[in-house]
């Protein structure tokens, strides 16, 4: 019973991390390999934002998402902007750089050190028990978050009109821009809907157990995730999140508990033998030429 | 009253080729104008200076101007001209292909706002397939039913003048027959322009207005339909009238030429 927990817990978290990788590589084919630095930087936003309202957790809170999106936001407009039209690689690179700079910057201001948003904050997390499993209130947040957004982005993409334009441009930049939709809104939306959903990760994550500047790694690890859905498919991310999921959970307690930074790539190479496009990715074949 | 005016427009192709020289076409309100000519002739590059896409192809406009209602159009972003009323039906990858139909009329951006849902009815109304097919993806769509979806999706940005690129190449000419008719209900209906751009002379010249053609980038001839219609050497070499092996305008000229120097 606590395996299963534990499988939801981590699938959630991969889940929310990878509909950020999804996000901005379905509207753009770019590769955001700074996601996970983005993903840090809410967290971080929690610590800042914690010491100017100390005495209101959920203002901080809010605060700090805000600014994830925001900065989002900033991310497209003063780097990425400049990148639309060019090669892919050089976008992806650029991803690249973005993240070591980050990485650099966090250090810089707040130093290497083992960080706990929730003292910062002043909220605990006690332990809830369902049945004979237990999950912490902050990872129980987290599946609720999760579950919330992917239902929003479904909602969104499928019916508003804003994620219909986006699936467009997503398809076919040129015809969506004839259309009269704004190519650069486009962009710069998934790029402040990705950067909020993995900073949502990213403070849940450090307000359940506190965080270093690894962090980025689980961003990195929830990579295959997305791969293994075929990085273009919302519901594919789920799946794929859910497989690397209970493929690491059930092997650390079955095999080897150093066996969790291996496991997410094992299945990874393990889906592009077999699979190349992941689990949904097939779709993009569709057209009739 | 002219909606859209081309003037004198040079485009060069990274920095050294020029494919149109000296290019300069009107269209007026309520018109249907095309601009007829063989592969090559720079038909598709013109449209692609007045729709904005040159900037994709490592292309320019040197020289001239395009003026669509008063405002200068030259070397804007694509989006921007659609938002004035101008858009355009390309040639190929024209509808979105896992859209439906139905998300492929919602997702363009009107010019001037309004209520999308009211003028989907009014699209419909003119292509009752579509209405059919609401929920079919648009990568399933037969070639005629997307010639029709394009349209379609294109009048959902309630333009003033529609660009129409190749109506109809790959098209049965049952289906380009019906189109045609369409096209002229459209101009009837909504009140609006269009350009179509042709390789089919005999097709672009029966709902046409006006005609220009283009020869190596240049306009060579330009006249109402039943001048053109008229006129020998687009019988002649564009309408098949003769019958003889078919050879380009350019050749005439130079035919011609050599008639003239060498007697």
């Amino acid at each position: 019973m606590q395996l299963v927990v534990n499988i939801l817990v981590l699938a959630s978290i991969y889940a929310l991390i990878a509909c950020g990788y999804v996000l901005i590589y379905r509207v753009s084919r770019v590769l955001n390999l700074a996601h996970g630095e983005l993903m840090m930087l809410g967290a971080y936003l929690v610590l800042a934002t914690a010491s100017l309202f100390d005495q209101h957790p959920a203002l901080a809170l809010a605060a700090a998402v805000f600014l994830s999106l925001v900065s989002g936001g900033l991310v497209y407009v003063f780097l990425m902007r400049k990148m639309t039209g060019e090669m892919v690689l050089a976008a992806i690179l650029t991803t690249v750089a973005l993240g070591i700079f980050i990485k650099g910057m966090v250090v810089l201001i707040w130093s290497a050190q083992q960080q706990y948003p929730a003292q910062a904050l002043g909220v605990s997390n006690p332990s809830l028990s369902i049945g004979v499993a237990s999950i912490s209130l902050w990872s129980a947040a987290l599946v609720g978050v999760t579950a919330s957004t992917y239902a929003s982005l479904f909602v969104f993409l499928r019916f508003g009109r804003w994620g219909m334009r986006m699936r467009a441009a997503g398809q076919n930049p040129l015809l969506a821009a004839q259309r009269g939709i704004n190519l650069h809104g486009i962009y710069a939306l998934a790029w402040c809907l990705s950067t909020l959903t993995g900073a949502c990760a990213g403070i849940l994550m450090a307000l359940d157990s506190g965080f270093t500047v690894n962090m980025p790694v689980i961003g990195l690890k929830a990579f295959p995730a997305a791969l293994v859905g075929g990085l273009d498919s919302l519901g594919g991310a789920l799946l794929g999140a859910l497989i690397v999921a209970s493929a690491e959970v059930l092997l650390i307690y079955y095999v080897d508990p150093l066996l969790s930074d291996v496991v997410p790539f094992l299945v990874l190479i393990a889906m592009l033998i077999v699979r190349p496009w992941g689990l949904f990715g097939t779709r993009e074949e569709l057209d009739r030429v | 009253m002219t909606m859209l005016r081309v003037e004198t427009i040079e485009v060069v192709y990274k920095r050294v080729i020029t494919a149109v020289q000296g290019v300069t076409l009107a269209v007026g309100e309520r018109q249907i104008v095309a601009l007829l000519g063989t592969n090559g002739a720079g038909k598709t590059t013109t449209l692609r200076a007045i729709s904005g896409f040159l900037g994709l192809d490592d292309a320019r406009i040197t020289e001239g101007s395009i003026t669509f209602n008063g405002h200068r159009l030259d070397n804007r972003p694509p989006h921007q001209i659609a938002a004035r009323g101008l858009t355009l039906v390309p040639e190929r990858e024209k509808v979105f292909p896992n859209l439906t139909v139905a998300e492929n009329l919602m997702a363009p951006v009107p010019h001037g706002g309004g209520d999308q849902r009211r003028q989907a009815e009014r699209v419909y109304h003119f292509f009752p397939r579509l209405a059919e097919l609401r929920n079919r993806v648009g990568g399933l769509l037969s070639g005629g039913e997307r010639q029709m979806l394009a349209i379609a999706s294109a009048l959902m940005c309630r333009p003033k003048v529609l660009l129409i690129d190749e109506l109809s190449l790959g098209l049965a000419p049952i289906v380009v027959d019906d189109l045609k008719r369409r096209l002229v209900a459209i101009r009837d209906e909504l009140g609006i322009s269009i350009l179509l751009v042709e390789q089919s002379a005999a097709v672009a010249l029966e709902i046409a207005d006006y005609a220009y053609v283009m020869e190596n980038g240049r306009v060579v001839f330009d006249g109402d339909r039943s001048r053109l219609a008229g006129h020998k050497d687009v019988q002649e070499f564009y309408l098949g009238g003769t019958g003889s092996a078919r050879r380009s305008y350019r050749d005439v000229k130079q035919y011609r030429r050599s008639r003239r120097w060498y007697g």
